[in-house]
């Protein structure tokens, strides 16, 4: 059982992969405590195992070996329709390549993960439009993905993964495609969210800039971690 | 809701690929309602033709006739034959839906020409105004039919049959001699004139058929009972009903009477049904078959397109089940708006092929093409729609599968 006020535990975390005859080694024991409320910053080269570790502590993937605890539950240990609802209604997920669906507004997207929740129409439209209003978007709210800015895309991510209130959003790379200037104010925007709203955040990058400003920096290599400036701790 | 919004969006995303699948599906529908069309068209013209080719709707016999040859035979003994049955035709006819009730006498003999030619024949002695009261078609090739009166004895006349005729050497107007045995079992003979040369629409029973008034009949076989009493409907619909009413008309006679409705007597119907409907369901087979390999093309297309997408889906928690639904919304799209096109393609093609006056080679024994007339079957456009979202539903079965079983994390990464 985690600790109190600890959102994410990893313990001994291993997976490997097989890409046709080589098996590659992602992580390789990852330990690893993340308290809520939290901006934690994953840092590391390209195959050090930065979205291994973040599919992992989502519930996305099951490891080889070791633990995930989330909010003091196996996540391996739950079936597989429990993993899902707690993806849906404890946990967002942000993307490098932002994974929203063309053929939905900005705000059937953000109201996606309470639709299929059960929640009234009325008040997911009601909840979708205050989520997008704090991103910045309340005027773009009935525009596809494909009449809006990379910028304005993560930012109705951000605004699809933080919906539900969950306790824990995980970013893969959620700069990565976004020009400096714009992935600055994506960064601005969910530090200034987790202080809002409690919401602890996992980002995985290589970004330079973006590791300088996280409070906690937990650095991979070799699915291994080589560095971890404040285990545990709220920045 | 969501679900079916978001379906319909997803088709639209090719709109090409979703018009070729669209259009499979109409053609699939389009074929089953012309083909119901077809088989209904069939079944009713067979129906009727059979009714009012000498059928009727009902037949009242005696029980003994009946049971003689069992109630599909069309001969029914003299021996056992129907007396004193004008007060109960009067009965009859006042029953409602009883548009007339005919006297039928039948007689088994022999034909000679005026040249020594001779056949043997089945023949029916008529009354021709009940007939024509029931609805009753002669099929005149040649000559005039028969008067409505009784004729006057050395005045008789008959209709032959053409293939009868022909054999006969006769033409209108020639003389025949028909002999058969009388109800006292001697041989009669009677010199009648042709009227008309007929056809019975069956090629065999062209070969061997005449027509006489009943009044002829009577005298060549020396009877004044009759074989049977056909009653003749208003609407073949009322036949259940009027057959309930009929039966209780004549609960109690002496001796006893058996009315037959018309499906027990025209077996041949019952069999063309048969092979008609095995037809109808080896072409629905047919079609079920093509439209699930084309429409589980389309949705595994949409599937493979869009791993991604679904991992997506997946990744921020919707359901297996949820993703399953969302595939079969898009199926029941498919399914629903190709069946509505299909209804409205094969209604058009219903008119426009009735309009453009078609005929139809004879069916198997019968001597005159048909006219195509295709019926309008609502039941089949309401079956073909919900076979046809059956039919998408379970073509849909495979790209679920597919689509549940992806892994999260590989579908994310899918390019």
């Amino acid at each position: 059982m985690s600790a109190p006020g600890v959102v994410f535990r990893a313990r001994a975390l291993a997976r490997r992969y097989r890409m046709g005859e080589v098996e590659v080694r992602a992580l390789a024991g990852v330990d690893l405590d993340i308290g809520a409320g939290e901006l934690a910053v994953v840092a590391g080269p390209s195959g050090s195992g930065k979205s291994t570790l973040l599919h992992l502590l989502g519930g996305l993937d099951v490891a080889d070996r070791g633990s995930v605890e989330f909010e003091g539950r196996d996540l391996a240990a739950l079936p597989e329709r429990e993993r899902t609802l707690v993806r849906r209604r404890r946990l967002g997920f942000v993307f490098q390549a932002f994974h929203l669906v063309p053929v939905l507004s900005a705000l059937e997207n953000v109201e996606w993960p309470l639709r299929i929740d059960g929640v009234p129409a009325a008040e997911c439209r009601r909840r979708a439009a205050e989520a997008l209003a704090q991103v910045g978007l309340a005027e773009r709210t009935a525009h596809r993905p494909d009449r809006l800015s990379g910028g304005e895309r993560q930012r109705v991510a951000i605004a699809r993964a933080l919906v539900h209130r969950p306790a824990a959003v995980l970013a893969d790379e959620p700069t990565g495609n976004l020009d400096s200037a714009t992935a600055a104010a994506v960064v601005g925007l969910m530090e200034s969210l987790r202080r809002e709203l409690g919401t602890t955040f996992v980002l995985a990058t290589h970004d330079p800039a973006l590791v300088e400003r996280a409070g906690r920096r937990i650095r991979l290599s070799d699915g291994r971690v080589v560095e971890d400036t404040g285990a545990g701790a709220a920045p | 809701m969501i679900f079916f919004a978001l379906a319909l969006r997803n088709l639209a995303r090719n709109r090409r690929r979703t018009a070729a699948t669209l259009g499979v599906v109409a053609a699939g529908t389009a074929a089953l309602v012309l083909t119901a069309g077809f088989v209904r068209f069939s079944f009713d013209g067979l129906r009727e033709a059979m009714i009012h080719g000498g059928l009727g709707h009902l037949e009242v016999a005696t029980r003994a006739a009946v049971e003689a040859h069992g109630a599909a035979a069309l001969d029914r003994p003299l021996a056992a034959a129907l007396a004193d049955w004008r007060p109960l035709r009067e009965r009859l006819e006042r029953l409602p839906d009883v548009a007339a009730v005919g006297a039928n006498l039948q007689i088994v003999g022999l034909a000679q020409g005026a040249d020594g030619a001779s056949a043997s024949f089945v023949g029916v002695g008529v009354e021709p105004d009940r007939e024509r009261a029931m609805g009753f078609e002669t099929k005149l090739r040649r000559g005039a039919g028969l008067a409505d009166a009784a004729p006057a004895e050395g005045e008789d006349e008959v209709l032959l049959a053409a293939g009868l005729a022909a054999t006969l050497g006769a033409a209108p107007g020639d003389v025949v001699t028909l002999l058969a045995a009388g109800e006292s079992g001697m041989l009669n003979a009677l010199d009648v004139r042709v009227a008309g040369i007929l056809s019975t629409g069956v090629a065999e029973l062209d070969t061997r058929y005449l027509e006489v008034h009943l009044a002829t009949a009577g005298r060549l076989l020396e009877s004044e009972r009759v074989s049977n009493l056909l009653i003749g409907l208003d609407d073949t619909r009322a036949t259940e009903r009027a057959l309930a009413a009929a039966r209780a008309a004549l609960a109690g006679s002496d001796p006893e009477l058996a009315v037959t409705p018309w499906t027990e007597r025209a077996l041949f119907y019952e069999q063309v049904q048969n092979l008609y409907r095995g037809i109808f369901w080896f072409l629905g087979a047919i079609v079920f078959v093509l439209v699930v390999l084309a429409a589980s093309n389309t949705l595994a297309m949409t599937v493979m397109e869009r791993v991604r997408e679904l991992g997506t889906l997946r990744a921020i928690g919707t359901g297996r089940g949820q993703l399953a639904a969302l595939i079969l919304a898009e199926a029941f799209w498919l399914g629903l708006l190709g069946a509505l096109a299909g209804g409205a393609l094969g209604l058009a093609a219903t008119g426009a092929l009735n309009a453009a006056g078609l005929r139809m080679p004879p069916p198997p024994g019968a001597v005159d093409p048909i006219d195509l007339q295709l019926a309008y079957v609502p039941e089949a456009f309401a079956g073909a729609a919900i076979l046809m979202v059956g039919v998408l539903l379970v073509a849909a079965l495979a790209p679920i599968a597919r689509a549940v079983r992806l892994s999260i994390v590989e579908a994310l990464g899918h390019v």
